[in-house]
């Protein structure tokens, strides 16, 4: 019951996760198109565009870093740890994760304090209050915490199958 | 103390395993608590690290390249390489080298060069007759081409670091690229001839043909994406989202093995692994700013031009120290961490920063493949089922080549700056 809670949980937060991630992709690329277009001469280019574009690789680095943590592409050196019993890696494993899930939600409030700065700034192209664009960085931690928290979650679940290959 | 309380933290995360991403950031957390510093420092330092015009163009590059892969492209630059050097003696290894060449030119990364290429090739290779060790050394040696010819993400961050334009960094590689790649050509022929490994049949000037108008499209994403670079008519972000578009266009319309439907899962797969990078580069900056605040590039370029103020032995010293480091850190990691201060080292000497910036790329690439972190390594054995200590002990006379290279890149500027020199002035 519980396993298959936490299983549709990590399921449901990757969906939507990638939903976002392929989102912010999505602007980035039109923008840019845009930006080409309008320099091609079939349109005048539009001031917004490059704006908009760093505003999109922010959000898409928010989203993205908790699924690049699932999908192994949040690298780290694993070379000690390789050689050590699964029973000390998989402990070693719950430590990075809940360090991980610690450092976000350390940084939240400092994340928030950034965010409420934005309120002094608007963007210059766009006109946008900075709030909005600060808060990506805000998303970002958690983004990477929860995932941080569902990987504590999902190994907890392991830790009977670790523990009987251990014997 | 609070140094020390960082590099404590930063080591001791490393060796528990954090990724290396995270391990800068709680570095750099416990170094703010100890000194004092407002914690909000940290989210400013990472958004203006990830918010820079130049690192737009990451996720576009990572996208062409995965377009591209996914669009049948890696059996036909494969196919063209075999015509091209199969015939010779040890063929398919030459033919490995040359594809991670042309591959080079369109992926941006050594790992994607070893795990398309070696995927098909190390395979190949064992079943025709070729040693499973050798198959996944020479895979491994050859992919780090890729990042150093155009286009290359690590070169993109240098110029987001220096202030150094993208497009002439990705210049700068291209004479080193295609050095390395000979060097490694040559070494394989002569680890083939010592060894007596098969060669392929001489299939003709017609196969050869034949195969260059299959890969003519795949090819010319590169001359697109250089053309695009060098012309100034588009920016980097503009170049890398057009070689997308035209990554789509050949995978589905002309070589027809690009499912559209495909298409939106690669464009996230791509997302994630440029926010990957990207989010290195926030917590680096984070990272970077408090070794800069603790003036540690001056009291490195102080402490060596005590010992020398020589610029041979100083280029000598950077060397020594790159490759190390490259042993065990991530070389974009490494990239943000270290170029700053050892760029005030270089210019200190009068070394000229696109010539620093390329030899600095090439030696933390040629980390890639030495142990115990050579990534591209791993990705090899794994492919040719082997253990970890046979590709290493496969690979030396490649890692000697590279650092020849390496040598000649760092002692005659001429091989970096002469060809940005002709085409942008």
């Amino acid at each position: 019951m519980q396993k298959s809670i936490i299983q549709s949980f990590n399921a449901g937060l990757v969906k939507m996760t990638r939903l976002l991630v392929g989102l912010a992709f999505g602007v980035l690329i039109v923008s840019v198109t845009i930006q080409v277009l309008g320099r091609s001469g079939i349109f005048d280019s539009p001031v917004w565009t490059e704006e908009l574009t760093r505003f999109a690789l922010l959000y898409l680095t928010a989203f993205g870093v908790g699924l690049s943590l699932l999908s192994g592409d949040l690298v780290n050196v694993d070379i000690v740890c390789v050689t050590l019993p699964p029973r000390v890696q998989w402990f070693l494993q719950i430590v990075c994760a809940i360090i991980m899930a610690l450092l976000c939600i350390f940084l939240l409030e400092p994340a928030w304090r950034f965010t409420e700065i934005g309120a002094y700034q608007t963007s210059p192209a766009l006109g946008w209050r900075m709030t909005y664009i600060h808060a990506s960085v805000l998303c970002l931690m958690i983004s990477l915490g929860i995932f941080a928290l569902a990987r504590v979650a999902s190994l907890l679940l392991e830790f009977r199958k670790v523990w009987e290959k251990n014997q | 103390m609070n140094l020390a309380i960082l590099i404590g933290v930063f080591v001791g995360g490393l060796v528990i395993g954090l990724p290396v991403a995270v391990t800068l950031g709680v570095s750099s957390f416990c170094y703010l608590l100890a000194a004092g510093i407002p914690l909000v420092v940290m989210p400013q330092k990472m958004y203006a690290g990830i918010d820079v015009f130049v690192l737009l163009c990451i996720p576009g590059f990572i996208l062409a390249g995965n377009l591209m892969n996914n669009g049948g492209i890696t059996e036909r630059i494969i196919r063209f390489a075999n015509g091209l050097v199969g015939w010779v003696r040890g063929g398919l290894g030459l033919t490995n080298v040359a594809a991670s060449m042309l591959f080079g030119g369109i992926s941006g990364t050594a790992v994607a060069d070893a795990a398309s290429i070696g995927g098909v090739m190390i395979p190949g290779m064992k079943k025709a007759g070729y040693p499973a060790d050798f198959s996944a050394a020479v895979t491994a040696a050859s992919s780090t081409v890729g990042p150093i010819i155009p286009p290359s993400v690590p070169m993109i961050i240098v110029g987001a670091l220096s202030g150094i334009s993208v497009g002439q960094m990705f210049i700068a590689g291209a004479v080193p690229g295609i050095l390395l790649g000979v060097a490694m050509l040559i070494t394989t022929y002569l680890i083939a001839s010592k060894k007596k490994f098969p060669r392929q049949k001489w299939e003709g000037f017609r196969e050869v043909g034949r195969s260059f108008l299959g890969a003519f499209w795949a090819l010319a994403m590169s001359a697109l994406i250089i053309v695009g670079m060098i012309s100034g008519l588009m920016t980097p972000t503009e170049t890398a989202v057009i070689a997308c578009i035209y990554a789509v266009i050949v995978g589905a319309a002309f070589y027809r093995e690009l499912p559209l439907k495909l298409v939106p899962k690669i464009l996230i797969d791509s997302a994630v692994s440029s926010a990957a990078i990207l989010v290195l580069v926030g917590f680096a900056n984070v990272f970077g700013w408090i070794l800069v605040s603790e003036q540690i590039p001056q009291t490195i370029a102080k402490a060596v031009l005590a010992i020398t103020d020589n610029k041979y032995m100083v280029i000598l010293l950077i060397n020594l120290l790159l490759l190390f480091v490259g042993m065990f850190m991530e070389t974009i990691a490494a990239l943000i961490i270290l170029f700053v201060p050892l760029l005030t080292l270089a210019q200190g000497v009068g070394i000229d920063p696109l010539h620093f910036a390329t030899f600095a790329v090439l030696n933390l690439m040629i980390g890639l493949t030495t142990p115990p972190v050579g990534v591209c390594l791993f990705v090899c054995a794994n492919i040719a089922e082997i253990p970890l200590s046979a590709v290493i002990k496969a690979i030396l006379p490649f890692l000697i080549t590279n650092i020849i290279v390496l040598l000649l890149v760092s002692y005659i500027p001429a091989l970096a700056t002469w060809l940005p020199g002709v085409l942008f002035g």
